[in-house]
Formats: structure tokens, sequence, C-alpha cells
């Protein structure tokens, strides 16, 4: 009797746990309805969506161009979404292709372009409405001159967030030393010892630039070399390539004139912001894209120039390009294109760059600032246009992404970091190319 | 007991046996065939039969994060175990201040690890973190502690100690409150002062637990992904790439699918001789210390 | 507060400092989150050491809230982190259960199944997992999220643990009464063993309420978001960290876990502490 008494105490104890599992089934099935109710009326999954990377400045412009375009055409509203840096944001979209839940479009750095592009994954944009006509692009910055040119490649990204390096120099420096920006080698070698000063934390370096790719790549290019030779074989630079490394041995090690910027990928830069910010570092080799940052946050005058010579002068690009994954559904392939069409209107192309300090991506747009006076009065900003004259275009290589990833920028860090001799680096680099690819 | 009908127990272990092989057995041998592979997931896959496992091998890279991953556990083991017995000697007695005390060190391991990392990276912030402001006003040198990479990695094993102490702690908590109080009543009547006893008492029914604590935090050391991908990605200079990363980074950054089953693979062989090693060490402890079942 | 000293001690007070000192290196650091949230970027720039605010603001939580749907993402994380506790516990007391109380063939084969698996965790099983998820289209779903975990080995582990020393009459009386098995198990076991479920749930709530790895590599749309991913979103590269604003987000994503925590230290803790015994 005791026993069938607590037993039945114990069955009208089940209350919580019966609460507990309906609780737990509710939320599985309930759960996206409920958060779509709750949720943010911006993330209502009707829209097609816009991923973006890069925050800050870049995002708050974008998101303003996002927003007047669904103000505008309000049919082909999108959501923009935010994904991380640039690396994160690949890494996302691939993982969004093998799933087939891909956006409606997105900006891609412009070296994984071509993997994409040949893997088949990516819309031909030429396809789409209103985007097969000449769209008054600026060539070195559109898929045509950022590549090497081959005949009857289908058209496969817009430029978006396009910029060449530039070199920032701290205007104070500038006046105390009676020095005019580098313009060669020796000369950024020279400035670079007039300019350092002080020691242990309270040091001011001549130079400072994040140990990175895009910057070797110049390097390579202003010392005459190509990263590709003409039967396609990657050389990274060969001869060239050795003499952009040891400029920077030169410059860290030896003469202890150029700061060695931390961290990687992207963190190396933003210490290089922060370091020329601070007057640690009184010329910086960075993006254009970070113009009107670091004039807005710098308590001196900040003077872009452009990058040194060595045997000639050479820039790449660098920056991302709209893509169109082409799992996307035809109706998000169309609201994509009208965006594309919107973004690469001179109005919008300009009121993006000069919010930033990125370039223009169209002709008229370029041709519209020069009519203002707005490049007149804004000296800085011309800088990467003029450089434009001296942009060498990226092989079209599938493997151009994983060379730049798994095998030169690892081996960059090591080679100037611990000082390693610059011949049998890019000789392991040769290496690893044949082996991987 | 018997069950009331022959199909029951099979039937009430069916949802989970279901999911268990779904999700944990059936992905390692998945793991398995993949790592045969060469795939970007995007395009065909080829068979290179031990090709991964042969350039991982070849490339030093195995090598090289076999000796990253260990040398990160040596740190994250010797001073998580120290420092969470130490606290927990320190600790184990009545009033608020001290389970004040217990409840703030414990709550690091229960705090998100993004929040962890994070609140590190300001802290260790080469140019206006307080260790760094604290150090410069000291006098003392500071170092870009995340930059560089001679410190990059203990730097990230010394947050991974922060984290995790408060584990080592309880643990060694609940093996301090195993001893007979009446030991250590009797001991002091013979005149042992605090060290001997801990020497002679405390130490001796501690070392299965110490045991214990020292693989599960080599173990959790293994697996560590969240701070490495919040703090450094891996760098400067694959200084901070350890296993998990290496993995991650092989699928979503280099989208060598073959390649990072392989090292999966490689890296659940490993975790399969570790836990050897915790089994031992459970062993140990269940046999020196005759503990009632589970408190219910 | 020692019998055997006088009201003032050389060593008491010293141990007493040391002991403050190391709980200082726990404290201090939250405390630094918190007084961080509450400052502009601009007196962060100008005096970093600075201990207090000179006007607390809470432009940084403003800001955290504005820029993020925080309550669509915790939402989504506490939907997440609820559902796997909660289908751990239904799964586990069937499958605890049958191998605890019921005799059948091939009991030690699943027994050892269930131990087998808690030798292989998500960062071994991330891989496959995911690229078998893919073509199913559930890679960035709910389910990815919650699925994988709905079967904890160590919950089941514990709870047949626990059941051994439930008495077999019980079980006996039950089924004289006409209870039916789920019965037995959710209605009159579930309630016995309520000390140790609330361990289980509230273990797997907390690590998967703060979990970044799995959600990190499941989901790419901000649908299914959680709250530490979207609050590591925070440090955004390129034009400089706004530490006061990513610190909000700290103080946001980590406050729910420690009310939690010191509201059910005790379950927390004992959920860790049988880890290790």
């Amino acid at each position: 009797m005791t026993r069938r008494a607590s037993t039945r105490a114990l069955l009208r104890r089940r209350g919580w746990l019966g609460a507990l599992g309906s609780l737990s089934l509710g939320a599985l099935a309930g759960g996206p309805v409920a958060s779509s109710l709750l949720g943010c009326s911006a993330l209502s999954s009707a829209l097609p969506a816009l991923w973006f990377s890069y925050g800050g400045k870049n995002r708050e412009a974008l998101l303003a161009l996002v927003k007047a375009f669904g103000e505008e055409q309000p049919e082909h509203r999108l959501r923009a979404v935010y994904q991380g840096d640039y690396f994160e944001l690949l890494a996302k979209l691939r993982t969004a292709m093998h799933a087939g839940a891909v956006p409606a479009v997105t900006h891609v750095i412009a070296e994984v372009m071509p993997y994409l592009a040949e893997a088949g994954v990516l819309e031909p944009l030429d396809e789409l409405e209103g985007l097969s006509g000449d769209l008054e692009l600026v060539p070195e910055l559109a898929q045509e001159g950022a590549f090497t040119p081959k005949p009857g490649r289908r058209l496969y990204g817009l430029p978006f967030n396009r910029s060449t390096p530039i070199a920032y120099l701290n205007g104070a420096v500038l006046d105390e030393l009676g020095l005019a920006p580098p313009t060669t080698w020796e000369e950024l070698e020279r400035f670079a010892a007039l300019a350092t000063k002080g020691e242990g934390s309270d040091r001011r370096f001549g130079f400072a630039c994040p140990i990175d790719w895009w910057f070797w790549v110049a390097l390579v290019g202003q010392a005459g070399g190509e990263l590709v030779d003409a039967e396609g074989r990657y050389v990274l630079g060969a001869e060239a390539g050795e003499r952009a490394l040891a400029l920077w041995q030169r410059l860290v090690h030896e003469q202890g004139v150029m700061r060695p910027p931390p961290g990687r990928d992207y963190n190396a830069w933003q210490v290089t912001n922060l370091d020329f910010l601070a007057g640690r570092a009184a010329m910086i080799w960075t993006s254009t894209a970070f113009l009107r940052y670091l004039e807005e946050n710098a308590k001196f005058r900040v003077v872009a120039a452009p990058l040194p010579r060595d045997v000639r002068h050479a820039v790449p690009t660098g920056g991302t390009m709209f893509v169109v994954p082409r799992a996307a559904t035809s109706e998000e392939k169309r609201h994509a294109a009208a965006f594309l069409r919107f973004m690469v209107l001179p109005e919008r192309a300009n009121e993006f760059a000069t919010k930033t300090g990125y370039i223009p991506v169209s002709r008229a747009g370029i041709a519209e600032l020069e009519r203002s006076g707005w490049y007149a009065s804004h000296a800085n900003d011309a800088v990467a246009r003029d450089q434009l004259r001296h942009v060498r275009p990226w092989p079209w290589s599938p493997e151009l992404f994983r060379v730049q990833r798994e095998v030169v920028q690892p081996r960059l860090e090591e080679a100037v970091l611990e000082r390693r001799p610059p011949r049998e680096v890019l000789a392991s680099a040769r290496h690893a190319i044949e082996e991987g690819m | 007991m018997k069950p009331r009908r022959p199909l029951d127990p099979y039937l009430l272990l069916l949802p989970s046996l279901a999911v268990l092989l779904a999700f944990v057995i059936a992905p390692l041998f998945f793991a398995a065939k993949t790592s045969l592979y060469r795939w970007d997931l995007l395009t065909e896959a080829r068979f290179v039969g031990l090709g991964n496992y042969a350039s991982l091998a070849s490339s030093g890279q195995l090598g090289e994060l076999v000796g990253r991953t260990f040398g990160f556990g040596a740190i994250v083991v010797v001073f998580g175990t120290t420092l969470g017995l130490a606290l927990a000697l320190a600790l184990d007695r009545p009033g608020r201040l001290y389970a004040f005390f217990r409840g703030a060190i414990f709550s690091a391991y229960v705090v998100s690890w993004v929040a962890v990392a994070l609140l590190w990276m300001w802290i260790l912030d080469a140019d206006s973190g307080l260790v760094t402001v604290v150090a410069r006003a000291l006098g003392l040198p500071t170092l870009s502690w995340l930059g560089d990479p001679r410190s990059a990695l203990v730097t990230i094993a010394l947050v991974t100690v922060w984290k995790i102490t408060g584990y080592a702690m309880v643990v060694f908590l609940a093996g301090l409150q195993a001893i007979p109080p009446s030991l250590h009543e009797a001991a002091a009547l013979d005149g042992a002062g605090a060290w001997r006893r801990f020497l002679h008492i405390t130490w001796p029914s501690l070392k299965p637990t110490t045991a214990f604590v020292a693989t599960t935090s080599l173990i959790a050391s293994f697996q560590a992904f969240d701070v490495i991908r919040v703090m450094t990605q891996g760098g400067p200079v694959r200084s901070t790439t350890l296993f998990v990363y290496a993995i991650y980074e092989e699928v979503f950054v280099n989208l060598r699918v073959g390649k990072a089953s392989a090292l999966t693979v490689v890296f659940f062989v490993l975790l399969l001789g570790l836990t050897g090693l915790q089994l031992w060490a459970f062993r140990t402890q269940r046999a020196s210390r005759p503990r009632e079942e589970e408190p219910a | 507060m020692s019998e055997r000293r006088s009201s003032f001690d050389g060593a008491v007070f010293a141990r007493g400092s040391v002991l403050g000192l190391v709980a200082a290196l726990w404290i201090v650091p939250y405390l630094w989150m918190t007084i961080t949230s509450l400052k502009t970027l601009d007196e962060i720039v100008q005096a970093p050491a600075y201990p207090l605010p000179s006007h607390p603001n809470l432009d940084a939580y403003r800001e955290v809230f504005t820029s993020l749907p925080v309550g669509r993402y915790l939402l989504n994380t506490l939907v997440m982190a609820g559902s796997i506790a909660c289908l751990q516990i239904l799964l586990a007391l069937p499958a605890g259960y049958a191998l605890a109380k019921l005799r059948f063939v091939g009991k030690r084969a699943a027994f050892g199944l269930v131990l087998a698996c808690l030798l292989v965790p998500p960062q071994v099983t991330f891989v496959p997992v995911f690229t078998m998820l893919g073509p199913l289209g559930l890679v960035n779903s709910m389910a990815a999220l919650v699925v994988p975990f709905a079967v904890s080995a160590f919950g089941t582990f514990l709870v047949r643990q626990a059941l051994l020393s439930v008495p077999d009459e019980i079980i006996e009386a039950a089924r004289l009464d006409g209870a039916s098995e789920l019965r037995i198990v959710y209605g009159i076991l579930a309630p016995i063993l309520r000390p140790t479920l609330a361990a289980v749930f509230l273990f797997s709530f907390v690590y998967h309420y703060s979990d970044y790895f799995w959600p990190l590599v499941m989901t790419t749309d901000d649908e299914v978001r959680t709250l530490p991913l979207a609050i590591a979103l925070l440090r955004e590269q390129g034009t400089g960290v706004r530490w006061p604003v990513v610190m909000a987000g700290n103080v946001v994503l980590s406050a729910p876990v420690l009310i939690v925590f010191a509201l059910a230290q005790r379950h927390i803790v004992r959920a860790v502490a049988a880890r290790g015994s």
C-alpha cells in the first residue's frame, strides 16, 4: 500500500519533466517562428542576401548604399549580412556553396576569383540583365585589366572595394626633417633611417608595413620581377623576389628602421595603422582604403604618396570583386543584377570611394571627381588613381589563391621575422608549389 | 530485470544509439575514407591513397603540429594543475569570502571562450592593454604578447590556464572533501605541522585526483580551438597553429578536405592514446579511493 | 576565524594578502571588462589604464544593440542550448534505464558503444559531419546545431550510474500499477534522478550556450547565428578595434551565464566534479 502511494506521489511529480519535454520539442518546432517574430525585421528571411566583409568605415558606407538601393528599388531589396574579414567570408562562402545555401551576391578577394570561376561555381555576369554591355568601368580595377587577359573569358566579377597600396607619411615628420616622400628604394632606406629615433617603447620607426603578400608583390614588381613566367610557371619573381625580401630584412634587422609588425592577416594591417596614428611609425605602406580613416584620426597632417620605384614603378591592385554564386536562384540573380547595376553607377561608385579612400570603379565617376575639383582639393585621394598607370595585372591562375595563402604568405612572415635567407625561402616556396599543385 | 516485452530495451535505446552512430561513429569511418582523397568540396574528389598522410609527414607539418600541441598542453597541464591544487588547498575553508573567491575563479570556466579571448586580447593589447600600460609604468620591458612568435603560444597557454584552473580547483576540492577529517585530527594530535600533514595525508590521497586532472586538462588542451580562432588565427608565423586549428584551416581556408580528414584521423588516434592514459588514471583513482556510487 | 589564534596574526594577514592578490587575477579582468564597456574610445586612447570612466555612459551598449539584432541572436542561442540540454535528458533517460535495469542480448556492446563515444569530441567529427550534412541541405540550420548533440554519452553514462542505485522494487511496483515503460522512465524514475538530471541539464546548457566552435563551422547565415559568433565579429577588422563596444558585447554575452552560474553554482560544480570522480 505505502509503496503504491509513493508511486502515485512520484507520478504526480512528473509535471516538471513533461514541461521540459514540451519545451524542448516546442523550441525545436517553434524556434524559427518565435525567433522571426521576436527578431529584427531587417532579418526577414524572405529577402535575398548580400554577404559582405570588412568593418568600420567601409561597413557604414556600404550599408548606407544598400539602404539607398532598397529605398530606390524596393522590389530588389537585399539584406546585408556581415561575415567578418575577407578570409572569413570566403570560408563561409565555400561552406555555403557546398551546402547549397548561397547568398544572392557577395564580394571576394580578387586573387580567389580565378579559382572560383574555373571551378564553375560563379555565374557569368554578362548573362545577367543589364550587365552585358560596356559598364564604363576603370579597366585596371575591373576583371579585364586586373588579370592577365584571355580572349573569350566570361565576366565573373565586378569591381568593389578596389585599391592599390600607397605610402602614408606623417606630415610633421616631413616638416621636421625637411624631406619629401621617397620615390626610389634608396630614398626609402634613407628616409627610414633619418626618420627613426628614440629607444625602447618610445622609439619612432621610419617605416612600417605589414609583412604581407600584397606588399611583397608590389616590391617584386618594382624590382622588375613577375610572379608567373611566360609559360605560366610560378617563378615568384626569381631574383626580384629575393631582392624584395632582402629589402625588408635589411630594414628590419640590419638597420632597425622598420617596425616588424606583428600578427597575421588583417591584424598586422591594423597594428600598422595604429603605429602610424600613434606616431610610432613615420611612414607606412597600406591600402588606399584607409585614407579617410587615417586622415580623420591622425593628430598630424597625413601625406599620401605613391610607392617608390626600384628598376620600375609597379603596384598590384587589391580588394574585392562582386560575384554571384551560380547556385543562387534565378530570382536572386535578378535582384543581384539590379544591385550590381546600381553599384557601378558613377555617383554610387564615387559615394563609396570618397567616404573611404577606395578608387572609384567608374570611369565617368573619376571624370566627374576631376571636373568638380575633388581631386584638386584632395591630393591624397589622387595618389592611388594616378598609380593606376603602374598596375601589374594578376595572373589568371586558379592556383593563385593557394600560392598566396598556403605557400608565400606564411613563408614571408617566417623569412622576415626569423631572418631566413631569401634564396632558400623562395626555393622552398617554388618547391611547395610544384609538390602541391 | 527482465524486460516486459523482449523488444523494449532495444526500442528504449534506439534513439540514442541512432544519434551516436550517425554523428559520432559513422563520421569516423567517413573521415578515414575521405583522407584517401584529394577534394576541395567544389570539384570532383580524386583518389590519392595514402598521399595525404605521406605529404603531411614528409613536409614536416605533422611533426611540427604534434610538437607544438604537446608543448602547449604541457604548459596548460603543469600550470593549471599546480595552481588548481594550490587554490583548492588555500580556499578549502568555510566563510563567505572564500566561497566568493572559489566562485570567481570557477566562473572563468563557464564563461564563453569568445568572451575570455576577447577580454584577454584587450588586457594584453600591445598599445593600451592593462598589462602593457602597467608594465610600462613600472619600467618593465613589454612585449607584443600575441604578436611575437616567441611569446604568442605561451601567452595563449596562460590564458587557457586562467580559464580552466577553476575546473582543476573544483575537482581537487572534491578530492579534499573525500579525505576523512579524522586523519588530519589524529595527525594534529601527534604534533604534525601543516606541511607534514599535507605531505603525509593530503598529497597521497590526492595523487590519483592529480593524475586525473592532469590527463583531463591535457585532453582539453588538445581540443583548443576557440581561443586561437579568436586571438591569433594560428599566427604569427604559425606559432599558434595547434592541431584542431590546423584541421579547420585546411577545410575552410585551404579547402583541402582530404588533408584535413587525414589530420582528423591522426588527431583521433592521438586522443585515443591520451584517453588510454586517462583510463589508467581513472582506474588508479578508483582503486585507491573507494567511493560511494554517484551521489543521488 | 581561527579558533586557536589571537585576533591579529601576521601569518594569517600575509596569507590573506597573497590570496587576495591571486583572487584579484580572476576578479580584475571582469572589472576591467565592465569598466571598459562604460568608457569612450577617446578616453581609452588618451589614458588607457585610468581605472575609472570619467563619464560612465552606455553608448557602447547602445552600439551593440543597434548594430546587432542581439535579441534574435540570444534567442537562437537559448533555443539551441535549451533544445540540446532537453533532448539529452529526454534521450538519456530511456537509454540509461535500459542499460542499468533491463537484461537483454547486446547490453554490454551497447554500453561499450556509449562509452566509446566519450572518446570522440566534436573536434574530431566536424569535418565529416559537415561534409555529410552539406548535400542534405542541413548545414546552416538549427538542426545542424542541435541534432548532433541530442545524445550525450556522458549524460547517458551518468543517468545509468544513478539508476543503478535505484531499487528495482520501485519499478516492479509501477509495473504492477500498469504503468508503461515510458511512464516508468519519465514519470517515476526521472523525478528520483532530479539532481543528476539538473546537473546534466545545466552543464550541457552552459557548455552549448558558450560554444563557438560548432556554430562557426556549421552555419553561415545570420538566421541561425548564435551570440558568441556575433560577439566575436564585433572586433571588426580594418579600422581600429572599438574596445568599449567589444567589451560591452562581452558583458552582454557573459551576463546570462554568470547569472545562471550564480544561481545554480552547486549543480554546475557537481556536474564538473562528477566528471572527476
